[in-house]
């Protein structure tokens, strides 16, 4: 009952010169401003501008524009719909948007698959199964160049240790050239890239279990149901927006980046690996015909915008 | 220490108003609680009396100093947070001594300051420990170290016992009443627990949908509410309510339900107006007595609960349920009949189509 | 009944640990494999019987990349574009990560959604027009040019995945900062970001492993050994003189060596990091 509350009141330090010039005392005036969120966006905000927005809508014209580089005689005139037109009776074109959605739907739905079965694995919270995550996510990280080079060293019909070990098992009668011949060269790429990618989904599949109530496998448990049936009819219903979101994000990866397919096969042999965003990169860093690059983009990204849009109308209307 | 009013604050976010042209009024060393439901725009107001949050409009004033522009840092208030709000990264002895660091205060005072305090709440041998290392109640001890070691004008309480176990919350309800009583700063409490409102309030505000329903001392706001919703929200079990018809008796006024007529001592002159027609009456459990009386109700036992110190009875009256609070030793059974006597003294009438009290 | 129910429990456990034991080696093989070419002696890769454990170990691979190529200065060249892209995501994604986390005002969904879709914009969309403004504001073949291109998909996701660290860190804390004394400003430096600083720490790995890895638009914006990154100069290397097996196996193994560590290291929180943001986008 001694303590003193005005006793505990100490007093202040006044302002030194330094605090009254120093720039951190403006700037926190500034953030008690009503404006102080759209001040922290700005320099992003200005960025993304300067870096994504401008150069798309760039692109955007430029697919109605002459532009080739290596052909400055030809100007940088408006040619309308010319590169569109150009399209339609492009064979590569046609061929690069059948390769594409092979490439796209195989990767998907392998990726989905494999990435699924290692999440519900991982998910039983085994001991010892942390170690193999590890494992498992790696792939993920690592760069496409060294991803396509230890393939193909692997897959070399030459000295590949792949062609070796189904040599010795005898499901090979000999060394065979995965990516030279236009029958294998695809499925070779997809195996490859669904080996990259796979730990995108378990990485998305993994969080999304951990929010499926535990109590909901305890009840299905009294109630019966197998492991099966509750895969059906509890887990993959709870996981349909995680599933939702990880499916557009890797569509939209596998259509936008050439970066594999360009490193193990660059299209070949013959057009078998070429696809549309291969395509459009070719007609820009080869052919320099940056037009045609744009108006190849933009056909890209409106497939890409029709996906995303059909996708999460059917996901909805599963849902209801 | 200072005294704190409100004039006519407003909030809308969005077209949504969420609070209503709010008016208070506290006494220096006054502790008032804000008292109402989820969703009420309690935490709404404690956050625009800190300056957490503007208003739309109206003034806050603590003191004689109208602080709506006045940033939460220049307030000289201090606020205990329902999660404590500790900052994880800072030993104890930092987060009593931050409020005191960023007001530029000298280390020597600032280590004497923050050694009163935590003596004072008797948490001295945890200064170097983190947050992360205490139980839920020493947090919270440290939380109100925090608060009190910079001597504010006015301390702010955002339902800080709500994340403690029962036993806990007691024991710091008691630990806060009797801080208050030490260091005589004005509190704005706000809590959904009206019983943490009745044990420590001097002035109690029952918030509904953005208005003040009643602002008043405990006591009158559980003896005299000014309408139905304080009623029935203060007191458990709640508030009886029993429809009936106000009728003369015997030179006095009487509530007819059915065949019961309870004889109406110390009336309030405004119920005059209300002869032959129907008002509710409420009555609170503990009001009840077992037996024959000037104004009794009959029915049949429906459930009892005993409690320990009373048994709680559930009577079927004509239909409608009461509840009564009698002593210890009474074991009714269900099914069988039972007459009960009201202290009418204690009765409240409440207009049936406004709510508000007669 | 019991019974029946634990022997399917054992079962399903069997069954975890044998595909978790398979597809863990199905990802590191290859990276031991690749690893076990490069200390091969060049005879023993290039051989009639395939030697699968080297019974002669070299380094040479790893000396002649050194020394012969310009491995040491592309590796320069990716950490410094690396850093700047780091370090402008850092600087202005983390506080736009921190806006979104903390406040609610106008258009505030619609400017997520916004830093969302440009993920979905194609590269080459992109890198076509950046080459033509890189070329004339001479940010062409350098490695500033090329990480502030970087910044044009990583800032959207710098953000993105910061944000859900934000989120983790009560609103509260800034209040009780706020009333003891600090500005917003303050409130933010002082108590939010030390107390996400892993989840920051993890972003920004994260940020730095995908510029460190980038290949698209390094190709198409650098063209001088000035600014190349790794990437592009390995597969330049192949292309140009045939590059011997046991030498790219050693630049792989010297490039990936980086992600590993760091992947390691931040793994769990970079996991978490990763699928918050996902998860709620």
């Amino acid at each position: 009952m001694t303590s003193n509350p005005q006793s505990i009141m100490a007093s202040s330090r006044p302002l030194s010169t330094w605090d009254r010039i120093n720039p951190a005392r403006y700037i926190g005036e500034l953030s008690e401003t009503r404006f102080w969120m759209y001040l922290l966006l700005l320099p992003s905000a200005l960025l993304i501008m300067g870096v994504v927005i401008y150069p798309t809508l760039y692109g955007f014209q430029l697919s109605f524009r002459e532009m080739r580089l290596n052909r400055p005689d030809l100007g940088t005139d408006w040619v309308l719909l010319k590169h569109y037109q150009r399209m339609l009776s492009d064979q590569i074109f046609w061929i690069s948007l059948r390769n594409t959605a092979v490439w796209v739907t195989a990767a998907v739905i392998i990726e989905f698959s494999v990435g699924l079965i290692a999440a519900l694995a991982l998910n039983r919270n085994l001991p010892g199964t942390k170690v193999l995550a590890v494992f498992i996510l790696l792939p993920f990280f690592l760069p496409n160049v060294v991803a396509g080079h230890m393939w193909a060293l692997m897959l070399d019909p030459r000295l590949g240790v792949i062609n070796d070990l189904l040599v010795k098992v005898g499901l090979l009668g000999g060394y065979k050239a995965w990516f030279a011949d236009p029958s294998t060269a695809m499925a070779a790429a997809i195996i490859v890239e669904a080996w990259h990618s796979f730990p995108f989904f378990t990485l998305l599949l993994l969080a999304g279990l951990k929010g499926v109530p535990s109590d909901l496998y305890k009840a299905a448990d009294i109630d019966g149901a197998g492991s099966i049936s509750q895969l059906r009819l509890i887990t993959l219903p709870m996981l349909k927006t995680v599933i939702a979101a990880a499916v557009i994000l890797r569509v939209i990866g596998l259509v936008n980046s050439p970066d594999l397919l360009l490193i193990l096969t660059s299209g070949g042999p013959g057009r078998s690996t070429q696809v549309l965003s291969l395509y459009a990169f070719q007609t820009a860093y080869k052919d320099f015909n940056f037009g045609y690059a744009g108006a190849l983009s933009v056909i890209m990204f409106i497939f890409l915008m029709m996906f995303a849009w059909v996708y999460v109308r059917l996901s909805k209307v599963n849902q209801d | 220490m200072a005294t704190l009013s409100i004039k006519g604050v407003r909030k809308s976010f969005g077209s949504v108003e969420v609070l209503h042209n709010i008016d208070l009024e506290l006494e220096d060393g006054g502790f008032l609680v804000l008292l109402g439901p989820s969703g009420c725009g309690k935490s709404t107001l404690l956050s625009i009396i800190a300056g957490l949050e503007p208003s739309s409009g109206g003034d806050v004033v603590i003191g004689d100093r109208t602080v709506n522009d006045v940033h939460p840092k220049d307030r000289n208030i201090a606020m205990v947070f329902q999660s404590y709000a500790l900052y994880p990264t800072m030993s104890v002895r930092r987060n009593i001594g931050f409020g005191l660091e960023m007001r530029r205060v000298d280390t020597s005072s600032r280590e004497d300051a923050i050694a009163r305090a935590a003596d004072l709440l008797q948490i001295s041998h945890l200064l170097d420990r983190k947050p992360g290392q205490l139980s839920g109640g020493q947090r919270q001890r440290v939380a109100m170290g925090r608060a009190i070691v910079r001597n504010p004008d006015l301390f702010l309480f955002d339902e800080p016992l709500s994340n403690l176990d029962a036993k806990l919350r007691v024991e710091m309800r008691t630990e806060i009443k009797r801080l208050h009583d030490r260091l005589g700063t004005s509190v704005v409490y706000v809590t959904h627990d009206q019983v943490e409102a009745m044990t420590l309030g001097t002035k109690v505000a029952v918030m509904k949908g953005g208005v003040i329903q009643q602002l008043a001392d405990p006591q009158t706001i559980y003896e005299k509410p000014a309408n139905m919703f304080v009623a029935g929200f203060i007191g458990s079990p709640t508030m009886n309510f029993l429809t009936g018809t106000l009728e003369q008796h015997n030179g006095g006024l009487a509530l007819h339900h059915g065949s019961a007529v309870l004889a109406l001592t110390d009336i309030e002159p405004g119920a005059e107006a209300f002869v032959g027609k129907q008002v509710v009456a409420g009555i609170r459990p503990e009001t009840f007595s077992k037996g024959e009386g000037p104004s009794s109700l009959t029915g049949t036992v429906d459930v009892v609960e005993p409690t320990g110190p009373d048994t709680m009875v559930v009577l079927d009256v004509g239909g409608q349920m009461i509840s009564a609070r009698l002593g210890s030793r009474e074991r009714p059974h269900p099914g069988e009949p039972m007459t009960l006597n009201v202290d009418t003294s204690a009765l409240n009438l409440f207009d049936p189509d406004t709510g508000n009290r007669i | 009944m019991a019974f029946a129910r634990s022997r399917s429990k054992l079962v399903w456990d069997i069954g975890s640990y044998v595909v978790l034991i398979l597809l863990a080696f199905i990802c590191i093989a290859p990276i031991i494999w690749t690893f076990l070419t490069s200390i091969k002696l060049e005879e023993d890769i290039v051989t009639r019987n395939m030697i699968y454990i080297p019974t002669r170990i070299t380094f040479e691979h790893y000396v002649n990349l050194w020394n012969q190529s310009g491995y040491p200065v592309l590796v320069i060249n990716s950490m410094i574009t690396t850093s700047v892209t780091v370090l402008i995501c850092m600087l202005t994604g983390t506080i736009a990560a921190y806006s979104f986390s903390r406040f609610h005002f106008r258009g505030r969904t619609q400017l997520m959604l916004a830093y969302l879709i440009v993920r979905m914009f194609p590269a080459v969309l992109m890198i076509v027009p950046l080459f033509i403004v890189m070329r004339q504001v001479g940010l062409l073949d350098s490695s500033v040019g090329l990480a502030v291109a970087y910044t044009s998909f990583l800032l959207p996701l710098f953000v993105w995945m910061l944000k859900g660290f934000f989120d983790a860190a009560p609103k509260e804390l800034e209040s009780a900062a706020r009333i003891d004394g600090t500005t917003r400003l303050g409130a933010m430096f002082r108590i939010v970001i030390p107390i996400a600083r892993n989840g920051l720490l993890a972003t920004a790995v994260f940020v730095g492993i995908a510029a460190w890895n980038e290949y698209l638009f390094a190709l198409m914006l650098t063209t001088s050994q000035g600014s190349r990154t790794w990437p592009v100069g390995l597969q330049l290397m192949v292309g140009e003189f045939q590059l011997p097996w046991g030498m790219l196996a050693a630049g792989g193994i010297i490039s990936i060596l980086p992600v590993i560590v760091l992947f390691a290291l931040v793994q769990r929180a970079m996991v978490a990091g990763i699928t918050a943001g996902a998860v709620k986008g």
